[in-house]
Protein backbone atom coordinates (compact mmCIF):
# COMPACT_ATOMS: atom_id res chain seq x y z
CA UNK A 1 0.00 0.00 0.00
CA UNK A 2 1.14 3.12 -0.87
CA UNK A 3 0.75 6.32 1.28
CA UNK A 4 0.08 9.43 -0.22
CA UNK A 5 2.75 11.94 1.55
CA UNK A 6 1.58 15.30 2.60
CA UNK A 7 5.30 16.21 3.92
CA UNK A 8 8.27 15.03 4.04
CA UNK A 9 11.31 15.83 6.73
CA UNK A 10 14.84 14.96 6.62
CA UNK A 11 16.32 14.76 10.34
CA UNK A 12 19.89 13.05 9.32
CA UNK A 13 22.32 14.02 11.67
CA UNK A 14 19.27 15.69 14.29
CA UNK A 15 19.62 14.82 17.72
CA UNK A 16 17.30 13.90 20.67
CA UNK A 17 14.89 15.42 21.60
CA UNK A 18 15.34 17.98 18.98
CA UNK A 19 14.48 15.33 15.96
CA UNK A 20 11.34 14.93 17.94
CA UNK A 21 10.31 18.52 18.15
CA UNK A 22 10.80 19.21 14.54
CA UNK A 23 8.77 15.90 13.96
CA UNK A 24 5.69 17.45 16.40
CA UNK A 25 5.98 21.03 14.07
CA UNK A 26 6.12 19.62 10.60
CA UNK A 27 2.95 17.42 11.97
CA UNK A 28 1.22 20.59 13.00
CA UNK A 29 1.72 21.35 9.63
CA UNK A 30 -0.80 18.70 8.03
CA UNK A 31 -4.33 17.50 8.63
CA UNK A 32 -5.50 14.88 10.77
CA UNK A 33 -5.42 11.59 8.69
CA UNK A 34 -2.19 12.82 6.97
CA UNK A 35 0.85 11.56 6.09
CA UNK A 36 4.18 12.75 6.89
CA UNK A 37 7.48 10.80 5.85
CA UNK A 38 10.41 11.48 8.38
CA UNK A 39 14.26 10.17 7.83
CA UNK A 40 15.66 9.10 10.90
CA UNK A 41 19.07 8.02 12.08
CA UNK A 42 19.60 4.54 13.53
CA UNK A 43 20.09 4.63 16.99
CA UNK A 44 18.30 6.92 19.73
CA UNK A 45 16.43 8.45 17.79
CA UNK A 46 14.54 5.73 16.26
CA UNK A 47 13.55 4.44 19.75
CA UNK A 48 12.84 7.90 21.05
CA UNK A 49 10.10 9.39 17.72
CA UNK A 50 7.91 6.70 17.62
CA UNK A 51 7.41 6.18 21.24
CA UNK A 52 7.12 9.60 21.60
CA UNK A 53 5.09 9.76 18.36
CA UNK A 54 3.02 6.85 20.26
CA UNK A 55 2.36 8.71 23.14
CA UNK A 56 0.74 11.55 21.71
CA UNK A 57 -1.60 9.39 19.94
CA UNK A 58 0.15 9.36 15.80
CA UNK A 59 0.53 6.13 14.34
CA UNK A 60 3.57 5.04 12.43
CA UNK A 61 2.57 2.98 9.01
CA UNK A 62 5.87 1.87 8.02
CA UNK A 63 9.54 1.91 8.93
CA UNK A 64 11.73 1.23 5.59
CA UNK A 65 15.52 0.66 6.55
CA UNK A 66 17.53 2.82 4.39
CA UNK A 67 21.58 1.95 5.02
CA UNK A 68 22.07 3.22 8.53
CA UNK A 69 18.58 5.42 8.38
CA UNK A 70 15.27 4.58 8.63
CA UNK A 71 12.50 5.97 6.60
CA UNK A 72 9.33 6.34 8.88
CA UNK A 73 5.57 6.98 7.37
CA UNK A 74 3.35 8.52 10.05
CA UNK A 75 -0.35 9.33 10.50
CA UNK A 76 -1.08 12.08 12.12
CA UNK A 77 -3.91 11.50 14.95
CA UNK B 1 39.80 5.73 74.29
CA UNK B 2 38.75 2.63 74.28
CA UNK B 3 40.80 -0.31 72.57
CA UNK B 4 39.41 -0.87 68.81
CA UNK B 5 38.83 -4.41 67.61
CA UNK B 6 39.54 -3.20 63.82
CA UNK B 7 38.20 -6.61 62.40
CA UNK B 8 34.89 -6.48 64.45
CA UNK B 9 34.26 -2.96 63.48
CA UNK B 10 34.68 -3.83 60.15
CA UNK B 11 31.69 -6.40 60.12
CA UNK B 12 29.58 -3.02 61.21
CA UNK B 13 30.96 -0.90 58.46
CA UNK B 14 32.94 0.52 60.77
CA UNK B 15 36.43 0.89 58.50
CA UNK B 16 39.98 1.71 59.04
CA UNK B 17 41.38 4.42 56.93
CA UNK B 18 45.01 4.05 55.35
CA UNK B 19 45.76 6.46 57.74
CA UNK B 20 45.05 4.48 60.77
CA UNK B 21 43.85 7.28 62.71
CA UNK B 22 41.13 7.95 61.12
CA UNK B 23 37.59 5.57 59.98
CA UNK B 24 34.96 5.67 57.22
CA UNK B 25 31.57 4.65 58.39
CA UNK B 26 29.82 3.22 56.16
CA UNK B 27 25.99 3.25 56.42
CA UNK B 28 23.52 0.87 55.35
CA UNK B 29 21.16 1.44 52.99
CA UNK B 30 18.68 -1.08 50.51
CA UNK B 31 19.03 0.16 47.06
CA UNK B 32 20.57 3.65 47.11
CA UNK B 33 17.05 4.90 48.98
CA UNK B 34 17.17 7.09 51.36
CA UNK B 35 15.61 10.59 52.53
CA UNK B 36 15.83 14.35 53.43
CA UNK B 37 15.52 13.71 56.93
CA UNK B 38 18.65 11.27 57.07
CA UNK B 39 20.30 13.08 54.39
CA UNK B 40 20.33 16.06 57.13
CA UNK B 41 21.90 13.43 59.87
CA UNK B 42 24.44 12.29 57.58
CA UNK B 43 25.59 15.86 56.77
CA UNK B 44 25.01 16.88 60.66
CA UNK B 45 27.37 13.80 61.69
CA UNK B 46 30.07 13.89 58.93
CA UNK B 47 30.16 17.72 60.06
CA UNK B 48 30.47 16.81 63.72
CA UNK B 49 32.62 14.14 63.87
CA UNK B 50 34.66 14.21 60.35
CA UNK B 51 35.82 16.82 58.20
CA UNK B 52 32.04 17.12 56.90
CA UNK B 53 33.17 15.17 53.26
CA UNK B 54 30.75 12.82 52.48
CA UNK B 55 31.73 9.70 49.71
CA UNK B 56 29.22 8.16 47.93
CA UNK B 57 30.22 4.57 47.37
CA UNK B 58 30.30 2.33 44.36
CA UNK B 59 26.96 0.12 45.26
CA UNK B 60 24.83 3.25 46.39
CA UNK B 61 26.06 3.69 49.85
CA UNK B 62 27.02 6.28 51.66
CA UNK B 63 30.01 6.65 53.47
CA UNK B 64 31.67 9.22 56.33
CA UNK B 65 35.13 9.52 56.34
CA UNK B 66 37.92 11.20 58.52
CA UNK B 67 36.12 9.99 61.67
CA UNK B 68 38.91 10.07 64.33
CA UNK B 69 39.64 6.71 66.14
CA UNK B 70 38.49 8.02 69.75
CA UNK B 71 35.70 9.15 68.08
CA UNK B 72 34.30 6.35 65.85
CA UNK B 73 32.07 4.65 68.15
CA UNK B 74 30.48 7.95 69.62
CA UNK B 75 29.96 9.28 65.94
CA UNK B 76 28.31 5.54 65.52
CA UNK B 77 25.82 5.64 68.24
CA UNK B 78 24.80 8.75 67.10
CA UNK B 79 24.21 7.40 63.48
CA UNK B 80 22.33 4.92 65.36
CA UNK B 81 20.46 6.92 67.49
CA UNK B 82 19.20 8.81 64.86
CA UNK B 83 17.47 5.63 63.48
CA UNK B 84 20.90 5.01 60.83
CA UNK B 85 22.17 1.54 60.21
CA UNK B 86 25.57 0.63 59.69
CA UNK B 87 26.96 -0.97 56.45
CA UNK B 88 29.09 -4.10 56.37
CA UNK B 89 32.85 -5.18 54.92
CA UNK B 90 34.56 -8.29 54.58
CA UNK B 91 32.62 -12.14 53.89
CA UNK B 92 29.49 -11.28 54.57
CA UNK B 93 26.52 -10.47 52.65
CA UNK B 94 26.80 -6.64 51.39
CA UNK B 95 24.59 -3.81 50.67
CA UNK B 96 21.57 -4.77 48.08
CA UNK B 97 22.23 -2.34 44.69
CA UNK B 98 18.78 -1.67 42.96
CA UNK B 99 17.60 0.77 40.08
CA UNK B 100 14.57 2.80 40.26
CA UNK B 101 12.38 -0.03 39.28
CA UNK B 102 9.02 0.04 37.90
CA UNK B 103 7.85 2.71 40.76
CA UNK B 104 9.77 5.46 38.46
CA UNK B 105 11.50 4.01 35.39
CA UNK B 106 9.22 3.91 32.12
CA UNK B 107 11.11 1.14 31.35
CA UNK B 108 10.91 -0.83 34.93
CA UNK B 109 8.93 -4.01 34.53
CA UNK B 110 9.65 -5.06 38.08
CA UNK B 111 9.32 -3.39 41.51
CA UNK B 112 12.81 -3.55 42.49
CA UNK B 113 12.52 -1.11 45.31
CA UNK B 114 10.64 -3.55 47.16
CA UNK B 115 12.70 -6.84 46.03
CA UNK B 116 15.94 -4.63 47.54
CA UNK B 117 14.00 -4.33 50.82
CA UNK B 118 13.49 -7.16 51.30
CA UNK B 119 16.42 -8.79 50.39
CA UNK B 120 17.93 -6.50 52.48
CA UNK B 121 15.89 -7.43 55.67
CA UNK B 122 16.15 -11.04 55.22
CA UNK B 123 20.28 -11.19 54.33
CA UNK B 124 22.40 -8.25 55.03
CA UNK B 125 25.44 -8.73 57.21
CA UNK B 126 25.44 -12.41 57.30
CA UNK B 127 28.16 -14.70 56.91
CA UNK B 128 29.39 -16.11 53.75
CA UNK B 129 32.78 -17.53 52.78
CA UNK B 130 33.35 -14.38 50.78
CA UNK B 131 31.60 -10.88 50.28
CA UNK B 132 28.29 -11.82 48.26
CA UNK B 133 26.00 -9.36 46.71
CA UNK B 134 22.66 -9.02 45.48
CA UNK B 135 21.65 -6.61 42.47
CA UNK B 136 18.20 -6.03 41.30
CA UNK B 137 17.84 -4.28 38.39
CA UNK B 138 14.17 -3.32 36.46
CA UNK B 139 14.34 -4.60 33.16
CA UNK B 140 17.01 -5.69 30.72
CA UNK B 141 18.76 -2.49 29.94
CA UNK B 142 20.41 -3.42 33.09
CA UNK B 143 21.43 -0.02 34.65
CA UNK B 144 22.01 -1.63 38.03
CA UNK B 145 24.01 -4.17 36.28
CA UNK B 146 22.19 -7.09 37.83
CA UNK B 147 24.58 -9.66 36.38
CA UNK B 148 27.80 -8.30 37.89
CA UNK B 149 26.62 -9.44 41.32
CA UNK B 150 26.65 -12.88 42.96
CA UNK B 151 22.87 -12.97 42.52
CA UNK B 152 21.32 -10.48 40.28
CA UNK B 153 17.49 -10.27 39.52
CA UNK B 154 16.54 -8.70 36.59
CA UNK B 155 13.06 -7.79 35.71
CA UNK B 156 11.69 -9.01 31.90
CA UNK B 157 8.93 -9.19 29.79
CA UNK B 158 7.87 -11.88 27.28
CA UNK B 159 5.91 -10.15 23.99
CA UNK B 160 3.27 -12.02 21.80
CA UNK B 161 2.28 -11.05 18.76
CA UNK B 162 -1.05 -10.91 17.70
CA UNK B 163 -2.13 -10.13 14.29
CA UNK B 164 -5.42 -8.11 14.51
CA UNK B 165 -4.87 -4.48 14.51
CA UNK B 166 -1.32 -4.76 13.06
CA UNK B 167 -0.83 -2.70 10.01
CA UNK B 168 3.02 -4.47 9.10
CA UNK B 169 4.69 -1.32 9.66
CA UNK B 170 7.85 -3.10 10.66
CA UNK B 171 8.97 -1.23 13.16
CA UNK B 172 9.36 -3.90 15.44
CA UNK B 173 11.31 -5.73 13.56
CA UNK B 174 14.02 -2.68 12.99
CA UNK B 175 13.84 -1.84 16.45
CA UNK B 176 14.59 -5.21 18.28
CA UNK B 177 18.08 -4.55 20.18
CA UNK B 178 18.28 -8.67 19.43
CA UNK B 179 17.04 -8.98 15.77
CA UNK B 180 14.72 -11.62 17.59
CA UNK B 181 11.39 -10.62 15.70
CA UNK B 182 11.68 -11.97 12.05
CA UNK B 183 8.58 -10.82 9.29
CA UNK B 184 7.56 -13.87 7.88
CA UNK B 185 4.76 -12.73 4.86
CA UNK B 186 1.99 -11.06 7.03
CA UNK B 187 3.18 -12.48 10.61
CA UNK B 188 5.64 -11.23 12.55
CA UNK B 189 7.48 -14.38 14.93
CA UNK B 190 9.85 -14.32 17.76
CA UNK B 191 13.43 -15.70 18.11
CA UNK B 192 12.46 -16.98 21.62
CA UNK B 193 16.25 -18.14 21.83
CA UNK B 194 16.66 -14.82 20.94
CA UNK B 195 14.71 -12.67 22.59
CA UNK B 196 16.32 -10.25 25.80
CA UNK B 197 13.00 -9.84 27.55
CA UNK B 198 13.49 -6.18 26.88
CA UNK B 199 10.20 -5.11 26.23
CA UNK B 200 11.13 -2.52 23.56
CA UNK B 201 8.68 -4.25 20.74
CA UNK B 202 5.70 -3.95 23.21
CA UNK B 203 6.63 -0.85 24.30
CA UNK B 204 6.83 0.96 20.45
CA UNK B 205 4.38 -1.06 18.59
CA UNK B 206 2.05 1.63 17.25
CA UNK B 207 -0.57 -0.71 17.30
CA UNK B 208 0.12 -2.64 20.15
CA UNK B 209 0.16 -6.12 18.54
CA UNK B 210 3.07 -7.05 20.19
CA UNK B 211 2.40 -7.12 23.87
CA UNK B 212 2.83 -8.97 26.66
CA UNK B 213 2.38 -12.86 27.35
CA UNK B 214 4.01 -12.63 30.66
CA UNK B 215 6.13 -10.46 33.09
CA UNK B 216 8.76 -11.82 35.65
CA UNK B 217 12.43 -12.34 36.99
CA UNK B 218 15.52 -13.34 35.04
CA UNK B 219 18.53 -14.57 37.65
CA UNK B 220 21.89 -14.70 37.60
CA UNK B 221 24.31 -16.38 39.68
CA UNK B 222 27.95 -15.94 39.80
CA UNK B 223 28.62 -12.34 38.57
CA UNK B 224 31.24 -10.16 40.47
CA UNK B 225 33.89 -7.82 39.52
CA UNK B 226 37.26 -7.44 40.76
CA UNK B 227 40.07 -9.23 40.16
CA UNK B 228 38.88 -11.93 38.63
CA UNK B 229 36.20 -10.68 36.46
CA UNK B 230 33.16 -12.77 35.61
CA UNK B 231 29.68 -12.05 34.47
CA UNK B 232 26.77 -13.96 36.18
CA UNK B 233 25.49 -17.03 34.52
CA UNK B 234 21.44 -17.76 33.52
CA UNK B 235 20.09 -19.62 36.45
CA UNK B 236 16.60 -20.06 34.75
CA UNK B 237 14.25 -18.67 31.84
CA UNK B 238 11.72 -16.13 33.31
CA UNK B 239 10.52 -16.99 36.35
CA UNK B 240 6.61 -15.53 36.76
CA UNK B 241 6.30 -16.07 40.46
CA UNK B 242 8.19 -14.07 43.05
CA UNK B 243 8.13 -16.28 45.99
CA UNK B 244 9.84 -18.81 43.83
CA UNK B 245 12.73 -16.18 43.23
CA UNK B 246 12.88 -15.77 47.05
CA UNK B 247 13.63 -19.62 47.03
CA UNK B 248 15.83 -20.23 44.81
CA UNK B 249 17.95 -17.30 46.18
CA UNK B 250 17.80 -18.88 49.44
CA UNK B 251 18.98 -21.89 48.34
CA UNK B 252 21.80 -20.26 46.58
CA UNK B 253 22.72 -18.44 49.63
CA UNK B 254 22.85 -21.95 51.50
CA UNK B 255 24.51 -23.63 49.12
CA UNK B 256 27.29 -21.11 48.70
CA UNK B 257 27.65 -21.51 51.88
CA UNK B 258 27.98 -25.10 52.04
CA UNK B 259 30.38 -25.13 48.79
CA UNK B 260 32.36 -22.06 48.59
CA UNK B 261 35.59 -22.18 49.88
CA UNK B 262 37.20 -18.94 52.43
CA UNK B 263 37.60 -15.98 50.09
CA UNK B 264 36.20 -17.94 47.16
CA UNK B 265 33.61 -16.18 45.27
CA UNK B 266 30.54 -17.61 44.03
CA UNK B 267 31.56 -17.02 40.53
CA UNK B 268 34.56 -18.90 41.42
CA UNK B 269 33.00 -21.51 43.29
CA UNK B 270 30.34 -22.12 40.11
CA UNK B 271 33.51 -22.42 37.53
CA UNK B 272 35.50 -25.10 40.13
CA UNK B 273 32.59 -27.17 40.55
CA UNK B 274 30.89 -26.54 37.03
CA UNK B 275 27.85 -24.70 35.98
CA UNK B 276 26.11 -27.80 34.96
CA UNK B 277 26.76 -29.39 38.50
CA UNK B 278 25.80 -26.35 39.82
CA UNK B 279 22.53 -25.36 38.10
CA UNK B 280 21.18 -28.75 38.23
CA UNK B 281 21.40 -29.17 42.14
CA UNK B 282 20.07 -25.62 42.78
CA UNK B 283 17.37 -26.34 40.70
CA UNK B 284 16.52 -29.77 41.63
CA UNK B 285 13.02 -29.47 42.96
CA UNK B 286 12.03 -26.48 41.12
CA UNK B 287 9.38 -25.73 38.72
CA UNK B 288 7.69 -22.52 37.76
Amino acid sequence: MDFPISKSLDLSGVTCPLNFVKTKAALAQIQSGEYLEVLLDEGEPLLNVPRSLKDEGHTVMRVTPQDTRFKLIVRKA
Amino acid sequence: MPELDVAELKKVGTIQQRDKEYFVLRLRLAGGNTNSADLRTVAEIARKYGRGDIHLSTRQGIEIPYVPADKALEARQALEDAGLQMGACGPRIRVVVACQGREICKWGIIDTKSIARRLDAEYFGQDTPHKFKFGVTGCPHNCAKASENDVGIMGGLYPEWQPDNCTRCGLCVSVCPAQAIIQDGARFTLNEEKCLYCSICTALCPQNSWRRKAEGYLLTIGGTMGKQQRLGDKLTGLLTDLETVYKLVQKIVEYYRQNGRKRERFGQTIDRLGLARVRGELLDGFSD
